[in-house]
């Protein structure tokens, strides 16, 4: 499976050299990604059924993909036929419906602790992160905490969606979500099927022949298996938490974020480490940070900041309800 | 209590560029954290360029929340340094200090304040005198104070000690008033002569 993986990341890799003309315009399609995102998430749980009964023409790449205000264009239908397409169609899509609604549920009712279906869902929201760093930010996340290349090449994988149709980028991370909740779901004999059998995808699915290129991209975007070999080494193990944002302070993401605000870890005055209370603990307009602890004690003695050496009349009189829920 | 744990970090912040710098802290002796030697270069363009200046260092119970205490052992001839016990008039020394500063900040300060006297504050009312009325001779004597006290005291030791063993004194004697006094001849026959 990894021998599969490497080749079709080459691949898609090579693909995306030769599309890489449209990335600006991929990236204008960030926020309609993102809107769009939002529509989908807010339609996962009652917007199944409608969508489980549109028709395989949307197979079309271009089929009223902008006009048609439907959350879901159909290229993301259309890779998952392909990938699954060992089964019958008909039974396929309603069981990806079912999945995506598990996937929806879980995703939105239950966070972080249930077991199985949570899995599908943190691993889709993951993608959806990713996409969303990866696809908006291009190369340039390549500097942030994701490993380069494992965000270089998702860029290119976007960019692979770039120049088949206006749209592709957005297509990514819908494929990958239903990608995720099918091979949670059906388990690995679709994966499997879906690795040896690019070649006949586009009699399946009536693909025009250079979109075959891009079934692997899509295929190499399902999550990362806890011991894939090309699982990069800065992707987090928390991946559960990455899924939600507002758990992702207290993890990897919080080192990152403390270190874009350049927040000191220790406090300058007694060296100490800085706690989470003391991190968000900002007495002076001058910015000047410090522990609670050192705080109080020059509140005792002159009371001014040591950063500006300007009174701390401010936190004086606030500090009552400032500080109200240290004592 | 002094806050050992950021003193050591001062130390070792400190003493990891002490040649770019130019400044360095030790302690006093091995016994305790709160009493502290420092050293600051003479600052080049000045009359006190290559100079070594020992500044005592004590800090009190309260720091970092209160200055540290600096005087310089090295005799100086500077406004704002006294002549006769090097006593420093430095702001940040007293009311401007702040707990974010550090030893090293105010050792550097130290430096920066021999490259800019400040006459108009005076610690030593002689020397700023002399420093607003007759510059020149302000600076021959600084430069001159810069080589007698501040300049590698081992150079010229022995000198001093012949000498002043061949005024009739025990050259063991000589050797450690003379190093009591950092090197400073006079002093150290005002010791000997008293002793």
């Amino acid at each position: 499976m990894g021998h599969v993986d490497a080749s079709a990341a080459a691949a898609a890799a090579r693909d995306a050299k030769k599309k890489r003309g449209n990335r600006s315009s991929a990236k204008l399609k960030q926020c309609k990604l993102d809107a769009r995102r939002e529509q989908w998430l807010s339609q996962v749980k009652d917007g199944k059924e409608a969508k489980a009964s549109t028709s395989p023409t949307g197979t079309e790449p271009n089929a009223g993909s902008m006009t048609v205000p439907s959350p879901h264009p159909p290229l993301p239908r259309r890779r998952v036929d392909v990938r699954s397409k060992g089964g019958d169609p008909e039974e396929d899509r309603e069981e990806r419906g079912a999945a995506r609604q598990e996937l929806g549920s879980s995703y939105l009712d239950s966070p972080v602790h249930s077991p199985s279906s949570d899995n599908s869902g943190s691993v889709g929201g993951m993608h959806r992160k990713h996409y969303n760093n990866g696809g908006g930010l291009n190369l340039s996340s390549s500097s942030s905490v994701w490993s380069s290349s494992r965000s270089v090449s998702e860029a290119e994988d976007d960019d692979t969606g770039g120049p088949e149709e206006e749209n592709g980028v957005l297509d990514d991370w819908e494929a990958v979500a239903d990608a995720d909740a099918l091979t949670v779901d059906d388990c690995h004999s679709h994966q499997s099927s879906g690795h040896v059998a690019p070649p006949a995808a586009p009699n399946v699915c009536t693909a025009p022949a250079n979109q075959t290129g891009r079934q692997d991209p899509i295929q190499r975007t399902k999550a990362w298996a806890p011991d894939d070999i090309f699982r990069p080494q800065s992707l987090p193990s928390i991946s559960r938490q990455v899924s939600f944002p507002a758990s992702i302070g207290n993890g990897w993401m919080g080192a990152a974020q403390q270190a874009n605000l350049s927040t000191p870890l220790t406090c300058p005055i007694c060296c100490e480490d800085l706690d989470l209370t003391d991190s968000s603990f900002c007495p002076c307009p001058c910015k000047f940070r410090l522990c609670l602890f050192c705080h109080n004690k020059i509140l005792e003695a002159d009371g001014r900041c040591p950063g500006c050496r300007k009174e701390y009349v401010a936190a004086r009189l606030s500090r009552s309800c400032s500080m109200g829920p240290r004592y | 209590m002094v806050d050992v744990s950021r003193v050591q970090k001062e130390l070792t912040e400190c003493n990891r560029d002490r040649e770019v710098s130019g400044v360095s802290i030790a302690l006093h002796d091995g016994s305790t954290i709160s009493h502290l030697t420092g050293t600051i270069a003479g600052p080049q363009g000045t009359p006190y360029e290559g100079g070594t200046f020992v500044i005592d260092i004590r800090l009190p119970g309260g720091y970092p929340f209160e200055p540290p205490k600096m005087q310089f052992i090295t005799k100086v001839w500077h406004p704002n340094i006294s002549s006769q016990n090097g006593a420093i008039c430095l702001d940040i020394l007293k009311d401007q200090w702040s707990p974010a500063l550090t030893l090293k900040t105010a050792l550097l300060s130290l430096q920066a304040l021999l490259s800019a006297p400040a006459p108009d504050d005076p610690q030593d009312a002689v020397v700023a005198q002399q420093y607003l009325r007759d510059y020149s001779t302000f600076s021959a004597t600084a430069r001159y104070w810069t080589e007698a006290f501040a300049k590698n005291s081992s150079t010229g030791m022995e000198e001093k000690v012949q000498k002043l063993v061949e005024m009739g004194f025990p050259e063991d004697m000589v050797r450690s008033v003379l190093k009591s006094v950092n090197g400073d001849e006079n002093m150290a026959l005002e010791k000997l002569c008293s002793g």
